[in-house]
């Protein structure tokens, strides 16, 4: 019951998450900045509103807002909460989790094809091209806690994680980093894109949106900052330690969400968004952190060999 | 053994029969005499696949060739399967599609051939004697050559084709190597005589393993063999280009299960040989998959990609049998043969697809399509859900054989040895790499093709009245579907073949996994419904307000022209820049030097790393050592008449010398 209470607590927070970035945004620059629940009331506007399409476009146009949402749900269901664990679970469900987060981009992709325009091909192009580095670095990380763990599912991964010698909490910290890189770059966040610029020649995820409006565009939105709750779930679920009473973890779990929006916000307002053409780089320390995990699992903690 | 004889006879006589006949009716000749073929063979092989008993009959022939066993084991089926029902297909695409060559070239040769290649297919899969294997062995490479050279009067399909003839010589080289020795050192000629050879502590078992893995390599097109699969698919009609991608390349899969299935003990060389050479080959499949321009050349490098993640999931399976560690053989054999299976369904209607669209557009360059989804409405959402099903997404099979690979990966994990976790990890990584490659080159060659504005004027509006190209489509997509939603069916249609690798229990490991696809078809369930119900809200919200068409938002740049959408090309240089050493480029800008030029244009290509410095310097150097012996062929026929005489006085002198 507990759990069916914060999952729905969690399908509607995304926003809520969103306003802590913009607040932490605002505080940072002095400014007060709009109200946290901003972003519901902006979607709650576009669910009212009627939309422009492009006649150029195709049903694939019109179905991605929807098969976004319903992905990101999945996925969302897929990730577990500290000692209470996942509605939904199965030996390699993170396979699933991986693969309807591609599908749903996928389509994305697809659709910004759709419009026929040249800048939102540009952004289709650069979220394909990014996320074969992230992917692949994602199944490092999955390999690296299945390797110290010896578990199939991610409810049971983490539920055995434990901080009890130093090598485990290195581990910890750099796969920490990586999935968090990872938020960042999946999120479309800076320093890999940013969110509020709208010159076309930098952008991703917001290049790639261009032509939706109304009840698609907030589904969009909706999806996106799923997803960034997504990333943030398992980094919290590493941080939490296993051997705490159930309110405390859960509460615990909470803060950490909080927390990393915070940290989001804040590394937006200190650095600047990084050259295109190195964006690449960047993400490649995703799998230079989480090798370094792997080998470390594997030398130092597995032993034997 | 008889339905099997008939069937397999039925796919011979629908290639002479239809000899006879005019142009116009040899199509249907032949589809009537497929289907029957396909009455005969499908309920057979399923019969087989699902637990009927193995069927052996022996053919006695004079020497040399001897007793021909013909043996047919739930392996065998399988392939009858794939093979009866990819020629059934064909044969249906091909009587709506040749029409298009009627005038200028006759179809008795594309019918005679195609049957015979069917046959031979058939053959192939169910033959045990080492002689007659390889007689059959080449007819289907020559049956296939002739398919492929169909349009024989253009230049370029003269050339790749031959080139296709060499390869699937070169191979054919191998293996008759192989089974000459091992035939020798066993003094038989039938599989089942060959097994000691083949076990791991026989000298010999290394070196037969390779050279038979190089023979069915080629055929499968493992790298570095498979750079005739881009030079022959792209030439041959589309019907064959699908049955040879989608069918024919699993013969050399099935050589090498065969072989295996032989083995009673694996040597743990083998096994990470197939293993890193598989997943070689998808890497550098999907890498020069993305790269290319014309459809066709870009389905041929994904088969490429395909066959390297079998390659890779059957390794794995090995890798798991030779370390016994029971869940990983399982899971990567499970992989294995689903993806044999599903490579064949959606590689199938992607390559019927690209033939609408050629038979449409007289184009397979990606450059020049664009905004065909408003005139094909039909092909593209079946070719949407084959890309769907090829980049290994859920809701299609693809995302099933990948997932029982995935856990295979995973669960090596718990086994404690170096070389085993690091092929896991590196087998992990590198699947998903290629599925996140494949979904960058799929969504290209979806998006370039079917969506946003047409690029070029076409001669006709393209259109897809001709239904008999649909039907095959229609049929495969359902079964892509069927299969990704409910993977349990397929689990139990290829449950008998692992009997034949893995020769322990395995129950209670096939009820986890089958367990598991159940939980995975209802997940996928609920996203389905989640989906139409998030839509469902959408369209209640947008009911009764103002929708509005309008073009696409341009930024502000007012001028409006097809040709300002983003090109295939520059959809993946991002990445092509990335693995630049991979896939060489080549860029030829041309100025005018003038001081104001007007004209300028950009030619880029791409290499195939492993052709341009692997194939290329090894025929150059063959090439160069073959010079040294030209004066042998100087064209007088006196020299030719001494060379004759010469080897007789050789010949005497050695019988002589012997007796």
């Amino acid at each position: 019951m507990v759990k069916i209470i914060i999952y729905i607590f969690l399908i509607i927070s995304p926003f809520f998450f969103v306003g802590i970035i913009n607040r932490v945004k605002a505080l940072w620059a002095g400014r007060k900045g709009t109200p946290i629940l901003q972003a519901y009331y902006d979607f709650l506007k576009l669910l009212q509103k009627g939309e422009v399409i492009s006649k150029t476009t195709s049903f694939i146009f019109r179905l991605t807002p929807s098969i976004n949402v319903a992905s990101m749900l999945i996925a969302l269901l897929i990730i577990p909460i500290p000692l209470l664990g996942s509605i939904i679970k199965f030996p390699a469900d993170f396979v699933l989790f991986s693969y309807i987060l591609g599908f749903s981009k996928f389509m994305t992709v697809l659709a910004a094809l759709d419009t026929g325009s040249s800048f939102e091909g540009m952004g289709a192009s650069r979220e394909a091209t990014f996320s074969t580095i992230s992917e692949t670095a994602f199944f490092i990380i999955i390999g690296t806690l299945a390797l110290l763990t010896n578990r199939l599912s991610f409810e049971s991964i983490f539920l055995v994680l434990n901080l009890s010698s130093g090598y485990t909490a290195l581990v910890k910290i750099l796969l920490v980093i990586s999935i968090f890189i990872m938020l960042l770059a999946e999120g479309s966040r800076i320093p890999v894109d940013d969110p509020n610029t709208h010159l076309e020649l930098t952008m991703i995820h917001e290049v790639m949106i261009l032509d939706y409006s109304g009840p698609d565009l907030a589904l969009i939105n909706y999806a996106a900052s799923l997803k960034m709750l997504l990333f943030s779930m398992l980094i919290s679920n590493l941080l939490v330690p296993p051997s705490l009473s159930l309110e405390i973890s859960i509460t615990l779990f909470l803060l950490l969400l909080v927390l990393i929006f915070m940290t989001v916000g804040l590394i937006e307002s200190l650095i600047a968004r990084i050259r295109m053409s190195h964006v690449p780089q960047f993400i490649f320390v995703i799998t230079a952190f989480s090798i370094t995990a792997f080998a470390i699992v594997m030398f130092f903690l597995r032993g034997g060999y | 053994m008889d339905y099997f004889l008939f069937g397999s006879l039925f796919y011979l006589l629908g290639g002479i029969i239809p000899l006879f006949f005019k142009d116009k009716d040899k199509s249907k000749v032949f589809v009537i005499f497929a289907s029957i073929a396909l009455l005969f063979l499908f309920p057979f092989s399923l019969n087989i696949l699902l637990g009927g008993d193995k069927i052996e009959s022996l053919f006695l022939f004079n020497l040399p060739i001897g007793t021909v066993p013909v043996r047919i084991d739930p392996l065998s089926a399988f392939f009858i399967l794939i093979i009866s029902l990819g020629g059934f297909f064909s044969a249906i695409y091909s009587s709506g599609y040749m029409k298009i060559y009627l005038e200028e070239y006759s179809l008795s040769s594309f019918y005679f051939f195609l049957g015979l290649l069917i046959f031979s297919m058939l053959m192939v899969v169910t033959v045990q004697n080492a002689i007659m294997f390889l007689i059959i062995w080449e007819i289907m490479s020559l049956s296939s050559y002739f398919l492929v050279l169909f349009e024989n009067k253009k230049e370029d399909i003269r050339k790749n084709s031959n080139y296709y003839l060499i390869a699937m010589q070169i191979g054919a080289a191998f293996l008759i190597a192989a089974f000459s020795l091992i035939s020798v050192k066993s003094n038989s000629v039938d599989f089942l005589d060959f097994k000691s050879l083949l076990n791991n502590q026989n000298k010999y078992s290394f070196l037969l393993f390779i050279l038979f893995f190089i023979g069915f390599g080629t055929k499968a097109g493992f790298a570095p063999f498979h750079t005739w699969l881009p030079k022959a698919h792209p030439s041959a009609p589309t019907g064959i280009s699908a049955i040879m991608s989608g069918v024919m390349t699993k013969t050399g899969i099935y050589g090498i299960l065969r072989i295996i299935s032989l083995m009673d003990v694996i040597d743990p060389f083998i096994a990470y040989m197939i293993f890193y050479i598989g997943l070689i080959t998808g890497i550098i499949g999907i890498i020069n998959a993305i790269s290319q321009d014309d459809i066709k050349r870009f389905l041929a490098y994904s088969s490429i990609e395909n066959v390297g993640i079998i390659g890779t999931a059957l390794g794995l399976g090995l890798i798991g049998i030779v370390y016994e560690i029971k869940f990983v053989a399982l899971m990567g054999l499970i992989g294995a043969i689903l993806h044999i299976i599903n490579h064949f369904t959606f590689k199938s209607v992607l390559f019927f697809g690209s033939g609408i669209i050629y038979s449409q557009t007289h184009t397979r360059s990606l450059n020049k399509l664009g905004g065909l989804i408003k005139f094909l409405p039909i092909t593209s959402v079946m070719f949407l859900i084959s890309s769907l099903a090829i980049s290994g997404l859920p809701l299609f099979n693809g995302f099933i054989s990948e997932f029982a690979i995935y856990l295979g990966f995973v669960k090596a994990f718990s086994f404690s040895n170096v070389f085993v976790n690091v092929g896991a990890i590196l087998g992990l990584s590198g699947l998903a790499f290629i599925g996140s490659v494949a979904l960058l080159g799929f969504t290209k060659l979806y998006g370039i093709c079917f969506l946003g504005i047409q690029r070029n004027e076409f001669h006709i509006q393209p259109n897809e009245k001709n239904r008999l190209l649909l039907t095959p489509m229609l049929i495969l997509t359902g079964m892509i579907i069927i299969s990704g939603i409910f993977p349990y069916v397929m689990l139990i249609l290829i449950k008998n073949i692992l009997y034949q690798f893995l020769h322990y229990d395995f129950e209670k490991d096939f009820k986890f996994i089958s367990d598991i696809y159940g939980s995975i078809s209802i997940v996928l369930l609920v996203f389905l419904a989640l989906a139409l119900f998030i839509y469902f809200i959408r369209y209640l919200l947008l009911k009764n307000r103002k929708i509005e068409e309008f073009k696409t938002w341009d930024c502000g740049y007012q001028i409006t022209s097809s040709r300002l959408q983003y090109t295939g090309g520059s959809f993946v240089q991002p990445f092509l820049h990335l693995v630049k050493e991979m896939v060489p480029q080549k860029i030829e800008v041309k100025k005018e030097q003038i001081l104001f030029p007007e004209k300028a244009s950009l030619v880029s290509y791409t290499h195939d790393f492993l052709e341009k410095f692997l194939i290329q310097p090894v025929v150059k150097f063959l090439k160069l050592s073959m010079e040294l012996f030209a004066w042998i062929q100087s064209g007088k026929m006196q020299q030719y008449i001494i060379y004759g005489l010469i080897f007789l006085l050789f010949i005497l002198i050695w019988i002589f010398g012997v007796s």
